[in-house]
């Protein structure tokens, strides 16, 4: 055997004890509750919150970062199939896939946890949050109704304003009604302001502003029948919520390049003062903080339409986890969540990490631009949430038509008949 | 004759200046995302969107510092050497076990085989991450360094064993024969006479597969749980939020991570260069 054999040899013996320590199987501690996460800008105070757990109960909470949210996805779509999912984990996908844990019975339901003690865990969140993680009563998924989920903080996505601008035009206060704010567009290119940014490149950020115009004009109840069909787009009251993107349009209230710009760069020209308004949601707080701490802004719902219809905005729930049905641990991970939702925790994460609570009682406790945001949770709503949704063809259609009447290429009433067109054929092929 | 001359000399000055401007403009642009990084790794979180010189007014060096120790850089850099050191030494062991005997062995099913490596290339990794991850779990190897190293030389096995088979392939009959003659064993006639011939092949590859492990982080990020296991590009990842991003000690953990690979690629590219051209000579 020559030298270099010899060699060879102890690092294929190593190789081999490698392979063999690899085999072991794993054995999970009782006391211990494995959580998976996505969560980067929240990882380190969960920790804290975990060890703060460990220490009060002797139960260690492991803490878990995946990240991207892609790859945390695709961790969790493995990990159910080999059976090996955590303790607590998220679903980050649609209704359908949550539904489709569910059934295979990876997730426990958490209604009589949230029942318990005439209810006290249900009520100390917000309803809205809770709502994403329900299925109800003869869902289309089939699922058995109850609750799901828990949310360890809310959305919310509103209109926030630069108080120096608006100062600048001489505009006392922000705007209540889309009236004033038409009044306040034209105050500010007065004295050479840009009035409004916001990321209208990405689509859902359109979808979200026209759907919040949709409630406030013809009420929820329109909208629903236009998504079953049974009212088209071409109506009066959707060619008014077309009809609000002209307006602006015509007003000037755009920054240029508006329709191409995502919302990171909106933020961007937020933050370093380049537009007055700005449609956004509540982790701008985070964002401005980080680009531009000393910007002074404030927090409003949009300008609402003179209707007896209350303007909606999305919003709900933000971040949830599940608990794994499988687990053995389950009962100890309920009383975990239990515990990071309780009112206390849920205002240490809000304060460190600048998200919106869950916790109703937690919200008068957090700081005020946060509350602001805040406050119109009970006046939320969320594609997710609602009984029927439409097509995505239809979706995209009506998002494109909206950055067509934009850039001025088309009229309310065109993209009114395009859309409708789409409509129809997409409803003609389902029937089929 | 001057005019011709001075005509030439012309050409050639034009041509010459043409072909640098060309060269330099593919150097700026190749260069220019580097040098931003190095810049924006340098500036702060409130003058990075604001201070667009090409030169930051403020410099801000303590962003490597703070990327090294809120990334976890100590535990996932040294992590991140031994999977590229072990998965690089695997796949040229194995790739060159392997395209040897693809090259000069004849067996049933040699054809089909080397075909079946080659078809492996063609599938994308996200596309065998479920059967992957529930075939390690089975075998216990899910959190667990040998399962990923095992795993990540699978993925650089079929490019490795298509670039080493096509150099042996172009390895001179004679030159094995008059190793047989001397008393070598096809091993030995592999250690001494076909490897020392494929050093550029392997540069090439311990190069592409340096840089393929270097940067990977969705399959460990699949296979492994421990935070103590993972490696360096996940650290990145505690710099970009879901909605925000820390930019600067992001560009400062970037840098940090590249210097390596940037440090091998140099390296390997002088060594390529050189055993090519010996290559070519005993060739």
């Amino acid at each position: 055997m020559t030298f270099r054999m010899k060699m060879l040899l102890p690092v294929i013996c190593g190789l081999m004890l490698l392979a063999v320590s690899g085999c072991g199987s794993p054995v999970k501690p009782v006391d211990q509750i494995e959580v998976w996460h996505w969560m980067t800008d929240r990882h380190d105070v969960l920790e804290q919150l975990a060890k703060q757990y460990e220490q009060e109960t002797g139960i260690k909470v492991k803490l878990e970062l995946f990240a991207p949210s892609d790859a945390y996805t695709q961790k969790i779509i493995a990990a159910a199939q080999a059976n090996v999912l955590p303790d607590i984990y998220g679903i980050l996908d649609k209704k359908s896939i949550v539904a489709a844990f569910i059934k295979a019975g990876f997730v426990m339901d958490l209604t009589p946890a949230y029942q318990a003690n005439n209810g006290a865990w249900e009520q100390s969140l917000f309803a809205k949050a809770l709502e994403t993680t329900r299925f109800a009563e003869g869902n289309a998924s089939k699922v058995p109704p109850g609750f799901y989920g828990v949310p360890i903080d809310t959305s919310s996505i509103q209109m926030v304003y630069n108080k120096n601008l608006l100062k600048k035009a001489g505009i006392a206060k922000p705007p209540a009604t889309f009236d004033e704010f038409i009044l306040d567009i034209e105050a500010l290119r007065r004295v050479g302001v840009t009035p409004f940014v916001s990321g209208f490149g990405e689509m859902w950020l359109l979808d979200c502003f026209a759907s919040n115009y949709a409630f406030n004009i013809m009420g929820e109840q329109k909208v629903m029948q236009t998504l079953r069909g049974e009212v088209p787009y071409t109506d009066p009251d959707w060619i008014k919520v077309l009809t609000i993107f002209k307006t602006l349009r015509d007003k000037k209230a755009f920054i240029e390049g508006i329709v191409t710009k995502g919302n990171k760069y909106s933020e961007q020209d937020f933050a370093l003062e380049r537009a007055a308004f700005s449609f956004n949601g509540w982790w701008c707080v985070n964002v401005y903080k980080g680009m531009n701490p000393g910007l002074s802004y404030g927090v409003v719902p949009l300008p609402a339409m003179a209707s007896p219809f209350p303007l909606k905005s999305w919003g709900g729930a933000g971040s949830w986890f599940v608990v794994n049905n499988t687990s053995r641990n389950k009962d100890k991970a309920v009383r975990f969540l239990q515990w990071l939702t309780a009112k206390e925790q849920q205002v240490f994460l809000s304060e460190k990490t600048l998200n919106l609570p869950a916790n109703r009682e937690a919200i008068r406790m957090i700081p005020p631009v946060l509350g602001d945001f805040a406050k119109a949770m009970d006046n939320m709503t969320h594609p997710t949430i609602w009984p029927v949704n439409e097509d995505p063809l239809v979706i995209e259609a009506f998002d494109k038509g909206l950055q067509a009447i934009i850039i001025g290429e088309k009229s309310p009433e065109s993209v009114a008949q395009d859309v409708q067109a789409v409509k129809a054929r997409q409803m003609a092929k389902a029937k089929k | 004759m001057n005019i011709f001359n001075s005509r030439y000399v012309l050409e050639r000055v034009a041509k010459n200046t043409a072909v640098h401007i060309f060269l330099m403009a593919a150097a700026a642009a190749c260069l220019l995302p580097l040098f931003w990084m190095i810049r924006s790794s340098l500036m702060s979180n409130a003058t990075i969107f604001t201070d667009q010189a090409l030169f930051p007014h403020e410099f801000n060096a303590g962003n490597y510092a703070t990327a090294w120790v809120r990334g976890n850089f100590s535990v996932y850099f040294l992590n991140s050497v031994l999977y590229t050191v072990s998965v690089v030494a695997g796949i040229v062991m194995i790739a060159s076990l392997a395209a040897f005997a693809f090259s000069r062995l004849r067996f049933p099913g040699r054809d089909v085989l080397f075909y079946m490596f080659v078809a492996a290339m063609m599938i994308p990794l996200p596309g065998s991450f479920v059967p992957l991850f529930v075939m390690m779990s089975k075998l216990h190897l899910t959190n667990s360094p040998l399962g990923y190293i095992l795993c990540m030389i699978n993925v650089g096995l079929p490019l490795s064993i298509l670039l080493l088979k096509t150099f042996f392939d172009k390895m001179p009959q004679d030159l094995e024969d008059a190793a047989r003659i001397d008393g070598c064993s096809r091993v030995q006639i592999l250690w001494h006479v076909a490897l020392p011939l494929a050093r550029p092949a392997i540069a090439v590859i311990v190069m592409y597969n340096t840089l393929n492990v270097w940067n990977e982080f969705i399959l460990a990020n699949l296979l492994l749980n421990d935070k103590s296991l993972m490696p360096l590009q996940t650290g990145l990842m505690a710099f970009a939020g879901t909605h925000q991003v820390d930019y600067p000690v992001l560009m400062a953990g970037l840098t940090i991570t590249a210097i390596p690979v940037v440090a091998v690629y140099v390296f390997m590219q002088k060594h390529i260069v050189k055993e090519l051209w010996t290559g070519v000579l005993v060739g």
